[in-house]
């Protein structure tokens, strides 16, 4: 093991990027990704399909599943062309020395159902940083999505994703 | 791409740019995603060769869409596609160059609209054309 | 979608309904098209990135598991519930073809602003019966008459 993994440690400067904000991307919801999502998790509920049904059950329109807050708008040369988040170019920077990524968590908390005709607002910032020591040091990232609605500006959801670096 | 053909600078028998591709199964399951088309064999290697295929191979519609790719990357801002087609008459596997080709056949002006119509096709590097089809396409005549 | 949950009604120590799915590629392809994570890992057998993850098969988004955890959840609160928080960490690696059970069972049960409120710990199991994606739940649910 080289010795810039096993001597790593959390520095100030590092600390110092929690709760930077982002430049804010948009995210839409659509009557289509709500039902490609639904089809891609394998439900069958017509509360993601069918909107007269939805609407009958009180909803705006069809109800995003659980999990889905929207697909970020792609602009060739701005998103990740593999995972289609946006690339912004502010926001908190880190630079990480190990090699190895897993995904370590998903939390979600809502104020709000997400409906097909929303378009989200989303700023993210660094929320957490943890460093495991060990034989094998791990480094937990946690970022934080804000999504609000952009017609009424009221925070919708918010979003924990938690990255292992090792 | 922001360079303008005109009508008077095309004669028959001219070859277009040509447009050249190779697909990873990334991009092949993009195409599902982007169509609907979700049949396994465009990514699925064990269900493709089930059927009797070889391998994975390329969504006849994707290259359907390279080839209007090609078409509107050569008529520029000024020129409109009419119409266009191909059939499928080979395999492309992912990973393998497509080379998309056209050529002009025929150039003709009718009430006024600059037409000009092409034999477009893919081709695979044995030279196999995969995709032949056709195109009629308008273009802005100069002045 | 079952009958709707009522406060009143739901028990400490009770279990949610399990649903059992085995994604197969398909699946999984579907699942890239609708999250927008086109990750080969999780499709190509050839995705190069395999063998240093000491893997020789795709193994399943852990966003998928998590979809999965989502939809016992939903089915739990029902349309009129309202699912407050939900959260998991990936603990486990899960291959194609096998099939995962999600699962859940309450906690607590508590009022809280005028909000009654279920708490919930939730995972989903694989075929060995490994909770590789442990996690929990907060659900608003209405009451009867209201």
């Amino acid at each position: 093991m080289p010795d810039t993994e096993t001597a790593f440690q959390i520095t100030d400067e590092m600390r110092a990027q929690i709760g930077i904000e982002s430049e804010p991307w948009t995210y839409e919801v659509t009557t289509t990704s709500v039902r490609m999502y639904a089809r891609g998790i394998g439900s069958e509920d017509p509360i993601h399909y069918d909107v007269d049904f939805a609407k009958q059950q009180g909803f705006r329109s069809i109800v995003a599943p659980l999990g889905y807050i929207g697909t970020p708008v792609y602009l060739p040369g701005s998103n990740d062309p593999t995972f289609g988040f946006p690339r912004r170019a502010s926001g908190p920077h880190l630079n990480i020395p190990f090699k190895g990524l897993l995904d370590g968590g998903t939390e979600t908390e809502y104020f709000d159902v997400i409906c097909a005709g929303d378009v989200l607002e989303e700023t993210s910032h660094l929320a957490d940083l943890k460093l495991r020591e060990g034989a094998r040091p791990m480094l937990f990232i946690t970022n934080e999505s804000v999504y609000k609605d952009k017609a009424t500006g009221k925070v919708v959801a918010k979003q924990r994703l938690t990255s292992i670096h090792m | 791409m922001t360079h303008q053909v005109f009508f008077e600078d095309v004669h028959e028998g001219d070859e277009i740019p040509q447009l050249r591709k190779n697909c990873s199964t990334q991009q092949l399951v993009l195409w599902a995603a982007a169509s609907g088309d979700f049949y396994q064999i465009h990514y699925d290697k064990d269900f493709a060769q089930a059927t009797g295929l070889k391998g994975l191979i390329v969504h006849g519609a994707l290259k359907n869409a390279f080839l209007a790719q090609l078409l509107h990357d050569w008529i520029g801002e000024g020129g409109q596609v009419r119409r266009f087609g191909c059939s499928y008459r080979g395999m492309d596997e992912p990973g393998q160059d497509i080379l998309c080709r056209g050529v002009v056949t025929k150039t003709y002006t009718r009430d006024g609209k600059h037409y000009v119509d092409l034999d477009v096709w893919t081709e695979r590097p044995d030279g196999k054309r995969t995709s032949p089809g056709t195109a009629t396409v308008t273009l802005p005549g100069r002045g | 979608m079952a009958q709707q949950a009522y406060f009143e009604d739901v028990e400490v120590g009770q279990q949610l309904p399990p649903i059992k799915i085995t994604p197969d590629k398909q699946q999984l392809v579907k699942f890239a098209a609708g999250s927008g994570d086109f990750n080969p890992l999780h499709f190509d057998e050839k995705f190069p990135m395999l063998k240093p993850m000491g893997l020789t098969e795709n193994i399943v988004h852990g966003r998928f598991k998590y979809a999965q955890v989502g939809r016992a959840v939903f089915a739990f609160a029902g349309y009129k519930g309202r699912v407050k928080r939900f959260g998991v960490s990936y603990r486990g690696m899960d291959l194609l073809n096998r099939e995962i059970t999600v699962g859940g069972v309450v906690t607590a049960k508590r009022e809280e602003n005028g909000e009654h409120l279920v708490d919930l710990d939730v995972w989903t199991e694989d075929a060995e019966g490994k909770k590789t994606t442990p996690g929990t739940a907060v659900v608003a649910l209405p009451k009867r008459g209201s």
